[in-house]
């Protein structure tokens, strides 16, 4: 390509965010490699974060307590987080790892979309996370240091939401119904299929249906797990993605519908 | 192209022909240029490029137009420009920064030879060097009657890029008159559209960069050049 410029490799050329920083030497610690004493020293983990489907997206609900070993260190983490105007991503596992890689996968998508003048695909994003993830587990020394992430997208094309979650080496699945992750998951993970069985999918539930299950699942998870925060001294982060892009409820809000929960209606 | 400020924010004002010419660099940062594809591309790259090192490195807030402009894209130019074995980058850019405050936003022209000049509010690029001046002289007269409605400040804007075109044409003569200017845009707007880049104080989104909609454009700038409604 004509332009006389020194650098044979532009990575704006492909709009590969992770090339850039690598040629830089700015990749974050978790991707570069080599041992750290990261997986020794405790870190903040210990989460629960569920996410369901319903009629017009994907309601995302998490927990607001970060532990570390059994100390309780942080009482309003956040941990779902906006990727972009339609997709959310909800985090487990170590904190401050989670933070750089939602960090990293934001700015590359922004990277692609002014770069290569079109947003990238659903595929492509969820590519990047896998790409990211693989990376991080290749670097990674341990279990607890590795995060866990369920995605959640409004998919303008096909006009409704779908849900992802990935495992530690970031292999891809896509949910139909309900996802979970952190330290809490396990412990409730039969209860989704027993409400989808019973009361029907999720898919086909009101906002506040299956705001309601979820926030009955938290509560459970909660109750099972020490590393996971309860409902009420801190209410939990609720966030949806939909058609009209990502909202989140307000702490008031998320109240009330734990109050019409403990009041019984 | 002209860049002004406005009562909501920065725009960017050009008239193009099939290529798009306004693009946005980071969150708060938007750039246009005249001259080689290749070369303007190139730029392009690099701006973003560095704009996203830093904003990952460090933080959003550190990646400002002095950065970009004066430590990642001159040093380049300058030396493709001034190395006998090298071609020149054929370019000339415009960039627009939204500041935290009105006060802050900025503009900056960048050089072929790696000149870059910075300028409080309104900045403008022409064909000549001459054309350039012409056009900041015509906003910044635009401008002493206080800050602008963005209706007006493209109306300015387009005003300029007139100026421009009729100064690289050397016609421009003492005082172009009304009539003059809009002929000259009606001219222009029967090939090429209008092309408007904002960066929006009001949104609450990260990125403060917005590419006006045909349907916006018209409704705040008629054919000639004058706006459809006052107001």
């Amino acid at each position: 390509m004509a332009g006389g410029s020194q650098d044979s490799l532009w990575a704006g050329y492909c709009g590969d965010f992770l090339r850039l920083l690598d040629r830089s030497g700015d990749l974050p610690a978790f991707l570069r490699g080599g041992a750290s004493g990261a997986s020794v020293a405790p870190h903040t983990e210990g989460t629960t974060v569920i996410a369901v489907k319903y009629r017009d997206g994907v309601i995302n609900v998490g927990d607001r307590r970060a532990t570390a070993e059994n100390f309780v260190l942080y009482d309003r983490a956040d941990k779902i987080l906006p990727l972009d105007d339609y997709t959310l991503i909800a985090v487990s596992g170590s904190y401050a790892r989670a933070m750089e890689a939602v960090r990293l996968l934001r700015h590359s998508f922004e990277y692609y979309r002014r770069s290569q003048l079109q947003e990238i695909s659903l595929e492509g994003k969820l590519s990047e996370v896998t790409r990211l993830l693989a990376a991080s587990a290749a670097e990674s020394s341990g279990p607890q240091a590795v995060m866990l992430p369920l995605l959640s997208a409004y998919d303008r094309q096909r006009g409704e939401g779908r849900l992802f979650f990935y495992d530690a080496l970031g292999a891809r699945f896509e949910s139909a119904e309900f996802g979970a992750a952190g330290s809490g998951s396990h412990r409730i993970r039969g209860a989704f299929d027993y409400i989808v069985k019973t009361k029907g999918p999720f898919h086909q539930m009101t906002f506040n249906q299956a705001l309601r299950e979820a926030l009955v699942l938290l509560d459970i998870a909660a109750e099972l797990d020490a590393a996971t925060g309860g409902l009420e001294k801190v209410p939990p982060t609720v966030k949806a993605v939909c058609a009209e892009g990502i909202r989140e409820l307000s702490e008031d809000e998320v109240l009330k519908h734990v109050r019409k929960l403990k009041g019984g209606s | 192209m002209a860049g002004v400020v406005f009562d909501g924010g920065v725009a960017l004002v050009t008239i193009r022909g099939s290529q798009r010419k306004v693009f946005e660099i980071y969150d708060r940062l938007m750039f246009s240029a005249l001259g080689n594809q290749a070369d303007i591309e190139a730029v392009r790259i690099a701006a973003i490029d560095f704009a996203h090192q830093e904003g990952f490195r460090r933080s959003p807030d550190d990646v400002t137009i002095q950065r970009v402009v004066g430590f990642a894209l001159s040093p380049r130019l300058k030396a493709a420009f001034g190395d006998p074995f090298r071609t020149p980058h054929i370019v000339r850019a415009l960039f627009a920064e939204l500041g935290a405050e009105p006060e802050r936003d900025v503009f900056h022209t960048l050089e072929f030879d790696g000149e870059f000049r910075s300028y409080s509010r309104a900045a403008a690029i022409g064909g000549t060097t001459e054309a350039g001046e012409e056009m900041v002289r015509w906003l910044e007269r635009g401008l002493s009657e206080g800050l602008p409605t963005l209706r007006r400040a493209l109306r300015l804007g387009l005003e300029a890029w007139a100026v421009g075109k009729l100064a690289c044409a050397g016609e421009l003569g003492e005082e172009p008159s009304a009539e003059r200017i809009r002929r000259t845009l009606r001219e222009a707007l029967r090939e090429g559209t209008v092309e408007v880049g904002i960066l929006d104080r009001k949104t609450q989104r990260q990125s403060k960069f917005r590419l006006l909609e045909e349907k916006e454009i018209e409704g705040l700038v008629s054919i000639g050049g004058e706006p459809a409604e006052e107001g």
